[in-house]
């Protein structure tokens, strides 16, 4: 699959980005040859055949594990080595952080049903599922800059991921977090809510059914029941829904980096956009891939932890 | 009389609706004492389950509860949530209806035991939780407890499932077991099963049992006492014997008389009661019966009556007016109900070696193919879901198929509904035989032959359709003209006996019995010679299902249908079928004419099934001899190499080694007298 989706990719890449637009306009302007020749070794002149140039790529990254170079000559393996593991921290923290928090907000919800906590919880959620992820991440910008004010001193920083020439286990730590708060707010932010309004609706669901009331009539009180038989069985949906908005994250980080100016993959991916590197765009599709797949097999594992009807069949 | 362990005074119960307060239970009262079971009857809606939930204090938040309830001393309204559920399972233990959904799928049946162990017992260690719930499993007759109690309840069958449930609800010897309809939804064989071990649990403990049902058998079969609601009210209430033999509320006794009974071979039409129960929002000062009532009085409208002692005995009592005019279900010399006519039908006299078939079935086989995984589906084996069944319907005649849940009856009928061509085998419709049809113009020539009626009158039913749609469709696909789709649909809506008029409402706004009803005129629009009617009543109260019973008999004997009839309800079948078959794991074992096979039953299986089914009289209840089967069907994809009952057969038991084995290598034939009565056991 996630080979697949890389090829594909790369074709779609040539289809749509062209190198060459990197050197035309210069100043002084390249001669034709000049292009070509700084184009021609890293596999990016369109003169050669596209399944040559495809061959050459892909043997690359089959033989040597090497993703080939941009335009510039960058090497793409170098960017993405540090880059992926900025990104993963990222919507890892936030995926967890988000799922925990709407599936938390969705039980709160269910068992006030229509009552005052019910209606804020779900009006908020309402709201925040439709700011744009660009507002949100300003807004916090904004607001964290005042409380930095307020306070005095630097407590959240609204650019980059880490700064420069922290050493020590704790002082990295804090540093790393002192980063990461703001773009990770912000895409749980906006991402919350879906976990909110599945869970609610799947709890409630749960709790009218006859093994909530059998679980009552044994001897349980109504919130025992609901903890112990309700929850664990609306779990299951919502660890598969997980899966699946894993790229919704993904494309979330992408403008969430931008902004907050990390040099992760959602940063790269437009960068190198921007910059037609083909090589480096496929990489980018390539690893979004990898942790929708990986994504996709967590919450497998998860549900048949979850369900023993799964494990059977 | 012992003080009762549970005494119900003047309980109301209420929740708000749109429609303005439902009004569910309207000062109910009764006493349940130990050792002794009170059996609760009436049609659904009647307040039966919001009486047993408001007892449990399970009832939902919105409802309003009035009255009292004691328990064992105790009042119990007005307690919380948490001291509830101090006596909720322990001192009081309830049996739900549907055993496929009131266990948790994700645990195993071994902690739900253990939970309710330890609920209310904190201090039992867990070594000693789960000998306890191997022993409950043990108790209850679930067969290797100690590997099964680790299993999922989705790897359990119905029966074993609401084994399950009786183990819990005796965990920690309840001095109360409230049972909500417990077997209703279990077939026969396993309904005696679970209600002999409902007996046993009580037993056992000692316990008071509420039994909750519609089922007038299964009262006759359980209770002491009977309390018969009606929209939200007792409103009569006896001793078994006393209420069986000297009903005197027209209610009750229109249920009895509503009943066809597997052990009467007189076939007189059955009393089905008109109309519909009243809702329970604003409800009249008056006799919420009346409406329905065939000897009601202006006085019956002028008051509600109070239920009162009746024939000078303190235990009886009944709420009507003219109670005491009323003996034995009969008022001035006649019935209460007068009895219904149904015409003669013109095949009556000819013989049926004289009638022509209509439908001619040999050798009918159906087997799926078995696969695994989720992705790449390997065949791993076939499940025989029709083994070989032959029989015949002639003219104007019902015959009725049958058997335990899958046994195979509908797959028979989707065979013959689909014209499967069979390798071995043929299905002939009226002379036609379906291997025949080489155009779809043939095809569609044969579907007017043969309609169908299913069992779900809502799901069967597209909500989006009027009435007038549902009916004029297979007029269309027939190509009817348009002209004459109208005056005929008209025609079948008074045919069923509903109000033309109401063709342009939706069936959302019809009752379950008027929607089968729509479902049998669109099954008549073409004409048809043979309907098919796949557990046409199954899904209906009594009261209804007497209506739609002789409305079939009616319109078989009026037009001269043959019907092919598949229910699990022997009572049904015996009044309304001519010819019978019973089936097991996809063979007939038993086949005849139906007075023949009942009167007369010669298979083991069709012997066990007859005896499990409850009579609506108490006092043959407790002579009679009841065969209970034990285990479940086996699963159809077993390898069966001998007789396909020999897992479950009683009579094996019985035989010597070498007849054993003979029952264990050899399939049982189809024998006896050919065309009147054969069966498929070695030994009969
Ligand atoms: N939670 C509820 N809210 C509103 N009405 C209810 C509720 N539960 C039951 N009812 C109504 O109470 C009446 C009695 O229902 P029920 O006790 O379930 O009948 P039975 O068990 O005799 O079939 C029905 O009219 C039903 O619609
Ligand atoms: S009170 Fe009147 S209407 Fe009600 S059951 Fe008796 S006779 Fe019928
Ligand atoms: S053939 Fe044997 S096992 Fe089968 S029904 Fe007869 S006695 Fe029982
Ligand atoms: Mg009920």
């Amino acid at each position: 699959m996630v080979v697949a989706v890389t090829n594909l990719t790369y074709f779609l890449a040539w289809a749509y980005l062209d190198p060459r637009a990197n050197y035309v306009g210069r100043r002084p302007p390249l001669s034709e040859e000049q292009i070509v020749n700084l184009l021609e070794p890293r596999d990016l002149y369109d003169g050669t055949p596209l399944l040559v140039r495809w061959w050459h790529w892909f043997s690359g990254i089959l033989f040597h594990w090497d993703w080939g170079v941009g335009p510039t000559g960058q090497s793409v393996n170098e960017q993405v080595a540090y880059r992926m593991w900025v990104s993963a921290e990222l919507m890892l923290g936030a995926t967890i952080l988000l799922t925990v928090l709407g599936i938390a907000l969705g039980v709160y919800s269910a068992s006030r049903q229509y009552r005052l906590g019910d209606r804020i919880a779900q009006g908020t959620s309402i709201i925040t599922m439709n700011i744009p992820i660009v507002v949100a991440a300003l807004g916090l910008v904004l607001l964290a800059i005042a409380f930095n004010e307020t306070v005095g001193t630097t407590v959240f920083y609204v650019t980059g991921s880490s700064s420069i020439g922290v050493s020590g286990f704790f002082p990295v730590l804090v540093d790393t977090l002192q980063h990461i708060a703001l773009p990770t707010l912000a895409l749980v932010l906006i991402g919350y809510a879906q976990y909110h309004f599945l869970q609610r609706s799947l709890l409630l669901d749960n709790i009218k059914s006859d093994y909530v009331r059998m679980a009552r009539a044994k001897g349980l009180t109504k919130q025992q029941a609901i903890r112990k038989h309700a929850l664990r069985t609306s779990l299951i949906p919502v660890t598969t829904q997980v899966a699946f908005s894993i790229p919704a994250v993904f494309t979330g980080a992408v403008l969430t980096e931008s902004i907050f100016a990390w040099k992760g993959m959602g940063q790269y991916f437009i960068e190198t956009i921007t910059k037609n590197d083909i090589h480096g765009v496929v990489a980018v599709a390539a690893f979004g891939a990898v942790i929708t797949a990986f994504g996709a097999i967590l919450a497998d594992i998860a549900v048949v932890v979850l369900d023993p009807r799964v494990r059977v069949s | 009389m012992t003080t009762p362990v549970l005494s119900v005074r003047d309980l109301t119960v209420s929740f708000p609706s749109e429609a303005g307060r439902v009004d569910a239970v309207r000062g109910v009262s009764f006493d349940v004492a130990a050792g002794r079971t009170l059996g609760i009857v009436g049609e659904s809606g009647s307040g039966k389950s919001v009486t047993s939930l408001a007892v449990m204090g399970l009832l939902d938040e919105n409802a309003s509860i009035g009255g009292s309830v004691t328990f064992d001393g105790q009042e119990l309204l007005g307690k919380s949530d948490a001291q509830m559920s101090k006596i909720r399972g322990n001192g009081i233990a309830m049996i739900f209806q549907d055993p496929l959904t009131s266990l948790t799928p994700v645990f195993t049946v071994g902690d739900q035991i253990v939970e309710a162990l330890t609920v209310h017992n904190p201090k039992l260690s867990k070594r000693a939780a789960w000998d306890r719930a191997v022993e409950l499993l043990r108790l209850v007759g679930i067969p290797r407890p100690q590997e099964r109690v680790r299993s999922f309840p989705h790897e359990f069958s119905g029966g074993m499932r609401q084994r399950v449930v009786i183990a819990i609800a005796m965990a920690n010897d309840p001095k109360l077991i409230i049972a909500d309809e417990p077997t209703t939804a279990l077939d026969v064989t396993i309904q005696a099963q679970i209600l002999d071990l409902i007996k046993t649990a009580q037993r056992e403990t000692g316990a008071a049992v509420m039994m909750i049902t519609h089922d007038m058998g299964v009262v006759a079969n359980v209770a002491d006492d009977v309390l018969v609601m009606y929209a939200g009210r007792a409103i009569e209430q006896a001793p078994v014997d006393e209420l069986f033999a000297d009903t005197r509320m027209p209610y009750s006794i229109g249920l009895l008389g509503a009943i066809p009974r597997v052990d009467k071979t007189e076939k007189t039409p059955l009393v089905p009661i008109t109309g519909a129960p009243p809702l329970l929002v604003d409800l009249p000062d008056a006799c919420p019966f009346a409406d329905r009532c065939p000897i009601v009085t202006p006085e019956c409208r002028a008051a509600e009556p109070a239920l009162v002692t009746v024939g000078g005995k303190a235990d009886h009592r009944a709420a009507c007016i003219r109670a005491e005019e009323i003996r034995a279900g009969r008022i001035d010399g006649g019935p209460v109900y007068p009895v219904p006519e149904v015409p003669a039908s013109r095949f009556d006299e000819v013989p049926r070696d004289l009638r022509e078939p209509t439908l001619e079935v040999e050798n009918l086989t159906k087997s799926f193919p078995l696969t695994k995984g989720a992705f790449l589906k390997r065949k791993v084996g076939e499940v025989h879901a029709v083994k070989g069944v032959s029989f015949d319907v002639r003219e104007g005649e019902t015959m009725a198929i049958v058997g335990e849940s899958g046994s195979g009856k509908t797959t028979t009928l989707l065979q013959i509904m689909d014209f499967a061509p069979q390798d071995d085998g043929d299905v002939r419709i009226v002379g036609t035989s379906v291997a025949d049809l080489k155009h779809a113009r043939e095809e569609r020539a044969l579907r007017r032959d043969v309609q169908i009626v299913f069992q779900d009158p809502m799901g069967s039913l597209d909500p989006r359709m009027t009435v007038f749609d549902v009916v004029a469709e297979p007029l269309r696909t027939v190509g009817t003209a348009a002209k004459d789709i109208g005056p005929r649909v008209d025609e079948l809506l008074d045919l069923v006996g509903l109000d033309p008029a109401h063709s342009d409402r939706f069936p959302a706004a019809f009752s379950g019995g008027q929607r089968q009803r729509i479902g049998i005129a669109r099954a008549l629009a073409t004409n048809p010679k043979l309907v098919v009617l796949d557990e046409p009543v199954s899904a209906l109260d009594v009261s209804v299902q007497a209506g739609v019973i002789n409305l079939l008999d009616e319109l078989k004997g009026r037009l001269g249908l043959s019907y092919l009839f598949v229910a699990h309800d022997l009572s049904v079948v015996r009044h309304i079928a001519d010819r019978v078959a019973v089936m097991y794991l996809g063979s007939f074992v038993e086949h005849g004419d139906v007075d023949e096979v009942f009167d007369d039953p010669q298979h083991p299986y069709t012997r066990a099934l007859l005896s499990a089914i409850p009579v609506p009289d108490p006092v043959r209840e407790r002579t009679r001899e009841h065969i209970v089967l034990t285990g479940d069907l086996p699963s159809p994809t077993d390898t069966i190499t001998g007789c396909a009952f020999v897992s479950r057969c009683p009579l094996y038991q019985t035989l010597d080694p070498a007849e054993q084995t003979r029952c264990e290598t050899e399939v049982p034939a189809l024998t006896g007298r050919d065309g009147v009565h054969v069966n498929a056991c070695h030994y009969r």
